[in-house]
């Protein structure tokens, strides 16, 4: 290594001063994201808990508290261990001061954007990606920011390899960069306003690439960097295993990706990718724990802290629920079990034993570590944090214990059948929802214990940063770093063996799983070869590897590069195809009707609403969803919904067949399964009709008049992407469209004594939720099932449904 | 930055433990073998996979999401078919409509399902009354039970035949007959 023996050195101050802004910045917006967190909770069981405004709804306000949990709190606390820590392993000061203030200060006006923006309506309709374009454009130009400033930081590092905790930021920041642009793809129809440019299965898909692997590594990847800088330093030992750090990164960068569609299971998506997302959530299983392995393991030799020092404490909780979280989710993602598990509060634990457990916990682990130290003091209260961790802890197993109880009552209620299986035992979908009620209340109680405990800990910090004065760590370096690379050997990144067997291992896996006939055999034998090949020569030239790997640490681009094929491959493998194949065969022989002007500006409130957050558009291919709801869904009966709404939670009942045929004698307007008054009725207060609902009061939508300002340029972005709207179509064509389907709803509630003026939102909702699941059959098909269908005695259940032509 | 780590040393290890020579701001790392059965749980996952990927995408014998749950729907429908109730006999419904048994667990049906649009009394509100002797899409037993089961889709009435089955709808259509006048209701039947 070094070969520098002069004595001369230089003092490097670190820039701890943004550490500590991104540490308070974290703190605020933990209790803003845990508070609204527990303000929607309460509205799941108490309706009232909007206060009737709108924009309290839980629709608006869960983007905001998933928003705020995921990107401010953990954000924030994940750029001030980010930046204290790469500062020491580099030891060297960030990359540049400027950078790193528009960073925060970036950052910090993204959050307050969203927190404006959300509770106004403003949405994308996609799930953690909900924050409006320039919003959008907005983050991805500060995360290049925070990029430029971390790797600025590497190139002058004054470190001549990368520590683990630095293959995990990079892992980070490339893979985010990578999610984050392909998903916010959009064409803007306004300044506020855009639709993403994939639909139906497409968009599904790149959302829930997107979706899991936000968890994988915006909430997961950095922490367990912070992990392996944090515990060692807290804990006074070595890390358990380098090696154990080397296999559980690279499987983890390379395997997360591809489990995205665990999230898609029994749905309509093609069967090759749902197959190939619960096998690789499968194969997730020990990479993740390979993780917790190191970092409990570290702690072995410092157990007898574990009583004492609270920073022990979350770190170690911490880290077990990552365990117990990562165990739980490759469970969830087996078709079987998640034909129970989804769509239900099931998913709700899951994901909370994660955040609240893992995220939460390391993250005030963290914090007490670091506050004393950058502010040189000693931490106010150890009681006061003991009692935030058993708060905590207690807080986290209410919540959780009652998500799981309340996700297999109602999964098994919604699955229960009876009648030789012909019939549900509970019709009623509000049955299911009032069974669960105590459970949905011990989360609450859960949530705002876990919410005390982060308060305490705010006012801990608080008088901590009192008691102390800022104070920024040095260190001393050699001021001849340059000569240290000098001595380097002739570096050869990419002919390694390591990196050659991987290419060739992935082409001929790639070439079974796409291959037909010879191709795929050929596949299956050159995996197989190439396998053994590869572990043949490891076990006899190992220490040639290993040699390799540590030149490689020497290495950031070529490190980086390498993290961002792996972290690259999984999505290029499930979306390109996907994106890229012929329509007919992606639209199972059913083809959207294509939404008229008035449903379209439905489509856009109910969006807006975030309808999405309670209501499912995907009947899955289970005959309990089937009997319930009406015939599974098939791709094309969403091919035209930018974005898709098959949604991801059931608080309420699935609205994919939800609407029907043009009435006998109407132009336009259509009738579903229920009348046009009874959705008035619904939406207005949902109790009139639906005894026991918890969904909110939308009175406002009966006063408010839709938005039809820009619904032209709305009608131009849908044919730009592809869905079949005139090319000729005036705007007074599209608005006399718009006000004859109106007209037709409007005179029809009026015929059962409710009256509403044609231009109020409600009636382009109603024009929406009557057209749900409307299709046409394409030719071939056609034929097919009306042979069927003469077998059957009465009309099949598979075909018996209003919107069938 | 007072606590830094206390360094341990590689003579003071027992044998086969390694520690890594470098160090990182103070933090050390060993580099232990990787728990055997961390190592079986990794790969055997990877086998696993492998294997069954094989064996669902080609195997001949494996059906696809839609192929399964098309055969299960044909064998709830097969069930059905052998389970049938003759609904066209009107007089079966005219005995079962004077029958407690049926009509209490009509009147549950009812309760659960129907009352949002017709009202706890029968009455109607967002569809139609039920007791004052009109009947727009017929009146006699066999009908009432058709516009349950096929519902009105027209006018918003849901088809309840695939929710409820056969056997509650006929319950559901004796107790809406017993809340009605026996003469008048046959009256209006002929």
């Amino acid at each position: 290594m070094s070969t520098t023996t002069r004595t001369a050195t230089t003092t490097i101050e670190y820039d701890d001063k943004s550490v500590r802004w991104f540490l308070i910045a974290s703190i605020v917006w933990a209790l803003v994201g845990l508070s609204a967190g527990v303000l929607v909770a309460s509205q799941l069981n108490f309706f009232q808990m909007n206060f009737n405004m709108e924009w309290l709804t839980f629709g608006r306000l869960r983007p905001l508290h998933t928003n705020a949990a995921i990107f401010a709190f953990v954000g924030n606390m994940m750029f001030a261990g980010i930046y204290y820590s790469t500062q020491r392993l580099c030891r060297c000061r960030l990359g540049n001061d400027l950078l790193t203030k528009i960073h925060f200060f970036g950052w910090q006006l993204i959050i307050v954007l969203a927190a404006i923006t959300l509770p106004l309506g403003y949405s994308r309709g996609k799930e953690y990606a909900e924050l409006i374009w320039p919003i959008n454009i907005l983050v991805a130009v500060i995360w290049l920011v925070f990029a430029a400033n971390f790797f600025w930081t590497l190139a002058k590092r004054n470190e001549k390899s990368l520590y683990v905790a630095i293959w995990f930021y990079i892992a980070t920041i490339v893979t985010v960069t990578m999610l984050y642009v392909v998903n916010h793809l959009s064409l803007p129809t306004s300044f506020l306003h855009s639709y993403p440019i994939f639909g139906g299965v497409q968009d599904a898909l790149v959302q829930w690439w997107y979706g899991h692997n936000a968890v994988a590594f915006f909430l997961t990847t950095p922490i367990l960097g912070i992990m392996y800088y944090f515990v060692p330093k807290a804990a006074g030992r070595p890390v358990y295993s380098y090696r154990l750090s080397v296999i559980h990164f690279w499987s983890l960068v390379f395997i997360y990706i591809w489990a995205g569609p665990h999230h898609l299971l029994n749905t309509a998506l093609p069967g090759w990718l749902q197959t190939l997302g619960m096998l690789f959530s499968l194969m997730l299983w020990a990479p993740s724990w390979g993780g917790m392995l190191n970092g409990l393991l570290t702690l072995r030799g410092a157990w007898d802290k574990l009583r004492t020092d609270p920073v022990i404490k979350f770190f170690a909780a911490g880290v077990t629920f990552y365990g117990m979280a990562t165990f739980e989710g490759p469970l969830m993602s087996i078709k079987s079990v998640n034909a129970l598990s989804h769509y239900s509060d099931w998913t709700i634990g899951h994901v909370h034993g994660g955040t609240l457990g893992w995220n939460g916990f390391m993250a005030a682990g963290m914090t007490y570590w670091l506050a004393p130290r950058l502010w040189n003091t000693k931490l106010y209260s150890q009681g006061m944090a003991n009692l935030h961790f058993w708060l905590g802890m207690v807080g986290i197993l209410l919540y959780v214990a009652a998500m799981w109880v309340s996700g297999i009552t109602q999964g098994l209620m919604l699955n229960d059948t009876i009648e030789q299986g012909t019939l549900l035992k509970y019709p009623n979908f509000l049955d299911t929802l009032q069974a669960i009620r105590p459970m949905m209340l011990f989360r609450l109680i859960g949530g705002g214990l876990y919410l005390t405990g982060f308060f305490m800990l705010a006012f801990n910090i608080y008088k901590t940063v009192k008691s102390g004065s800022p104070v920024n760590g040095t260190v001393e370096v050699e001021s001849a770093m340059q000569e240290m690379t000098g001595d380097e050997k002739k570096f050869r990144g990419y002919l390694n063996p390591p990196v050659i067997y991987s290419v060739l291992i992935l082409g001929s896996a790639a070439m079974l799983i796409f291959g037909k006939g010879p191709v795929f055999l050929v596949g299956v034998f050159f995996t197989g070869v190439f396998t053994l090949a590869a572990i043949s020569h490891f076990e006899f030239s190992g220490a040639k590897w290993s040699e390799w790997y540590d030149q490689l640490l020497e290495h950031g681009l070529t490190f980086t590069v390498l993290t961002i094929i792996a972290a690259a491959i999984g999505g290029a493998v499930q979306i390109i195809p996907t994106v890229t194949v012929q329509r007919a065969s992606n639209i199972e022989g059913r083809l959207q009707i294509a939404y008229t002007p008035l449903e379209l500006t439905g489509r856009d409130i109910y969006v807006s609403e975030g309808c999405y957050n309670c209501h499912s558009q995907m009947i899955r291919t289970m005959t309990p969803d089937i009997l319930r709801y009406g015939d599974y869904s098939r791709l094309g009966e969403s091919i035209y919904d930018h974005p898709f709404q098959w949604g991801s939670k059931r608080t309420g009942p699935d609205l994919a067949r939800e609407g029907g045929d043009i009435q006998k004698g109407a132009e336009l307007m259509r009738v579903g399964k229920r009348s046009n008054d009874w959705h008035y009725l619904h939406l207005v207060d949902p109790r009139q009709v639906s005894d026991g609902s918890n969904m909110p009061n939308y009175d406002w939508l009966q006063f408010k008049d839709a938005k039809t300002g820009t619904l032209m340029s709305k009608i131009n972005a849908m044919r730009m992407l592809g869905v079949p709207y005139d090319i000729g179509l005036s705007e007074e064509e599209v608005m006399a469209e718009y006000n004859l389907q109106a007209q037709e709803i409007v005179d029809d509630l009026a015929a059962s004594g409710v009256f509403v003026e044609k231009e109020k939102q409600i009636v382009a909702v109603i024009a929406y939720l009557q057209k749900l699941g409307a299709f046409e059959m394409t030719n071939e098909k056609k034929k097919q099932e009306k042979e069927e269908a003469t077998h059957l005695p009465f009309e099949s259940v598979a075909t018996a449904t209003p919107a069938n032509n | 930055m007072s606590h830094e780590p206390p360094s341990v040393k590689q003579e003071d290890l027992p044998k086969g433990v390694v520690l890594k020579e470098h160090t990182y701001d103070g933090i050390q790392e060993y580099d232990q073998r990787l728990p055997r059965w961390w190592l079986i749980t990794l790969y055997g996952a990877m086998l696993f996979a492998a294997a069954y990927f094989l064996v669902y995408q080609y195997y001949s014998g494996s059906q696809s999401n839609q192929e399964r749950v098309e055969d299960q729907m044909k064998q709830i429908n097969a069930i059905r078919l052998a389970n049938s109730i003759d609904v066209t006999n009107n007089d079966m419904f005219w005995d079962m409509s004077k029958n407690s048994s049926f009509l209490t667990a009509g009147e549950k049906t009812y309760q659960s399902n129907c009352v949002p649009c017709h009202g706890a009394d029968l009455k109607g509100g967002i569809g139609f009354n039920l007791v004052d002797g009109e009947w727009v899409h017929g009146a006699k037993p066999s009908d009432i039970y058709t516009t349950v089961f096929d519902g009105v889709p027209d006018k918003g009435m849901q088809a309840w035949g695939p929710v409820l089955g056969q056997k509650q709808i006929t319950e559901v259509v004796a107790y809406v007959m017993s809340k009605n006048d026996e003469a008048t209701l046959r009256a209006a039947g002929e």
